[in-house]
């Protein structure tokens, strides 16, 4: 029930980030689309010149500062389904000739460390947060709160502690009944 | 908080001593099976508090906005997108048009089955920034084939995993691109840099095949004569992928757009062409989206982690000194480089490419910077740059962890790994005689670069 809870959270969050990585690409992509039109338009003599920037296309302003925004955002909201499925790079060579049980144990080791680093940052990021609410610095272009950033990544932060403290305690799980709970792959 | 202030006093370490004693401990977390990431993270935090006498309020500070400003780097915003570009060129069915249009071509030959699989993998590394997707896609369309045609099972298996490599090697490429903004370079230059080198790998692999298949006869079986015709027909099928790499590559280069730019269109290109073919259902875009998210988080965790353990390597000064005692002692600037190449050779066999990199690099290449090789500062860079490329691919199919081995292993239930193992050596020594020649003749990496 919980398992599945977590699993449903962490695939959630990846989507929600991958929808916005993808928005961020389509944006960059008519962005680019504008500008190039636009320097045609100016480029060009005579009436097509005149009807191409009659148009009014042009870049999307501030779309840097929502890929910066953005991508950060995507990232935090990339971990927890990273964690879920064990994706983290390690080197198993060395411990590849380890019984099954203190394998399980040393991975349940690294997962609660692991895990306690994640609540770190997270923590770290709200304290950033905080600097910045109510002292009014904001984007160059758009003009939104440089807080706003930094809250929705906070957002996503929190979903990655919590799949990081179910993960923690599957392995160690893992490690006192022997049994696998949590996916490979 | 006391009494680590006084274990620090009674260790009476300078920074210097602690930036060298934290790198055999970083290591011996990872060979411990700590994540990379992780290992670099808590390296940092510790060589950060001890650096400072016990008192952790520089670091904590710092904490606060550091992850937020390495996500959000924006030269960094370009890998989830080349990743994501990489997930749709899975799906967009080009992995099929290319093998098709290499086998019309090659197929009739001896070998030349597994000559179309390398050529077809060549032409997916354009559109494809990770030797792991190019393995995995490549494998299930042109095992099957490879098996039809009476190849045996080792050789094919070892084919498309050598074949996978040059999924980084051909640009875009995930990995220059981290390697590009650790040592500040031009990732447009990088890029192109890449190229010849890219082709010379997939010549080198076809050499090697054609080698292979006289020595072990009964390895490869034959096909017959595609007509030209269609041959000419499956080469146009294949145009999407020559736009793609014509436009990302070339624009970038060109200038008319930033490489994340570049990133971006090329994976809502991508993106296109896999749902004009019907293959991008809302559930594989899903899928995509979340395989995606697996591989960027994996990697952002280690450049995280090394962001910060490289800027305690940087407080220690211990990277500098290095640079300094290596040039000292006034070694032939050939030997470091080798040096350094066969210890990537080794430590590929066991760690990933990417964390190599990260760890590695910042070490490195103060060393080699300082070297004098008779040629700019930047041609080094990018001369360096593309041969740590190459010899850290090496470890993608080297026993005992060659993760392409893996991936391409599983796929063929039949071929047991020690069949894959002995054919891949023979790709092993294409790759290592490729080095030798881009050593010796840096012209054939930089000659297409403007002065």
């Amino acid at each position: 029930m919980l398992h599945s809870l977590v699993k449903w959270l962490a695939r959630a969050s990846a989507v929600i980030g991958g929808l916005v990585l993808l928005i961020l690409i389509v944006l960059t992509t008519l962005s680019i689309i504008g500008r190039e039109m636009s320097k045609a338009g100016h480029a060009m003599e005579g009436w097509l010149g005149q009807m191409i920037l009659s148009l009014g296309v042009d870049e999307i302003r501030g779309t840097y500062e929502l890929t910066e925004a953005g991508v950060a955002f995507a990232i935090f909201a990339f971990f927890p389904v990273c964690q879920f499925y064990g994706q983290h790079a390690t080197v198993d060579v060395f411990t590849g000739g380890l019984r099954p049980r203190a394998l399980a144990w040393l991975r349940a080791f690294w997962e609660v460390v692991l895990t306690l680093v994640i609540v770190f940052i997270a923590l770290r990021l709200y304290e950033g947060m905080q600097r910045y609410l109510g002292n009014g610095e904001t984007t160059l272009f758009l003009q939104f709160p440089v807080w706003w950033a930094y809250a929705v990544s906070v957002g996503a932060a929190c979903v990655a502690s919590l799949t990081a403290i179910y993960c923690a305690y599957a392995r160690v799980a893992e490690a006192v009944t022997g049994r696998m709970i949590l996916p490979e792959v | 908080m006391d009494l680590l202030r006084e274990f620090i006093q009674w260790l009476g370490l300078t920074r210097l001593e602690l930036g060298f004693w934290s790198f055999p401990i970083l290591l011996g977390l990872i060979f411990l099976r700590a994540p990379i990431g992780l290992a670099m993270f808590l390296m940092g935090l510790l060589g950060w508090i001890f650096a400072m006498n016990g008192n952790p309020t520089p670091i904590l500070a710092k904490l606060k906005s550091e992850t937020y400003t390495t996500f959000s780097n924006y030269s960094l915003t370009i890998i989830p997108m080349f990743l994501l570009m990489g997930q749709f060129a899975t799906l967009s069915g080009m992995s099929s048009a290319l093998f098709k249009a290499a086998e019309g071509f090659l197929g009739h030959r001896r070998g030349g089955v597994a000559m179309a699989s390398v050529g077809a993998c060549a032409g997916f590394g354009a559109i494809c920034g990770s030797s792991l997707a190019t393995a995995a896609t490549m494998g299930r369309t042109a095992l099957p084939e490879l098996r039809r045609y009476g190849y045996s099972g080792g050789f094919s298996t070892a084919t498309l995993a050598a074949g996978g490599t040059l999924g980084i090697l051909i640009p875009p490429s995930v990995i220059l691109v981290i390697y590009a903004i650790i040592t500040e370079q031009n990732i447009a230059k990088l890029f192109l840099a890449a190229f010849i080198p890219g082709i010379l790998a997939a010549i080198g692999y076809v050499i090697t095949i054609s080698i292979y298949v006289r020595l072990y006869p009964d390895a490869a079986g034959t096909r017959p004569a595609v007509p030209w015709p269609e041959r000419w027909r499956a080469l146009a099928e294949t145009w999407p992928v020559l736009a793609i790499f014509a436009l990302v590559v070339g624009g970038i280069y060109a200038g008319w757009f930033t490489p994340t730019e570049g990133a971006a269109i090329g994976a809502a290109g991508t993106g296109l062409v896999a749902l004009v073919g019907g293959n991008l259902t809302w559930r594989v875009l899903l899928e995509a989206l979340i395989g995606t998210a697996k591989t960027t988080a994996m990697i952002f965790f280690i450049v995280l982690g090394a962001s910060l353990y490289n800027n305690f390597l940087a407080l220690s000064g211990a990277p500098q000194w290095l640079a300094d005692y290596v040039l000292g002692q006034g070694f032939a600037p050939l030997l470091v480089l080798s040096v350094i190449l066969v210890f990537y050779l080794i430590f590929g066999c066991v760690m990933d490419s990417l964390s190599m990199i990260l760890l590695t690099v910042p070490i490195f290449f103060p060393v080699i910077s300082g070297l004098e090789f008779g040629l700019t500062p930047e041609q080094v860079a990018i001369w360096f740059g593309i041969l740590v490329l190459i010899v850290v691919e090496v470890g993608l199919i080297t026993p005992p962890v060659g993760m392409n081995l893996f991936i391409i292993n599983a796929m063929d239930r039949e071929t047991p790994m020690t069949e894959t193992y002995k054919a891949v050596l023979f790709f092993v020594g294409s790759d290592i005689v490729r080095v030798i020649l881009l050593v010796a003749f840096p012209a054939i990496t930089l000659f297409l670069l403007p002065v």
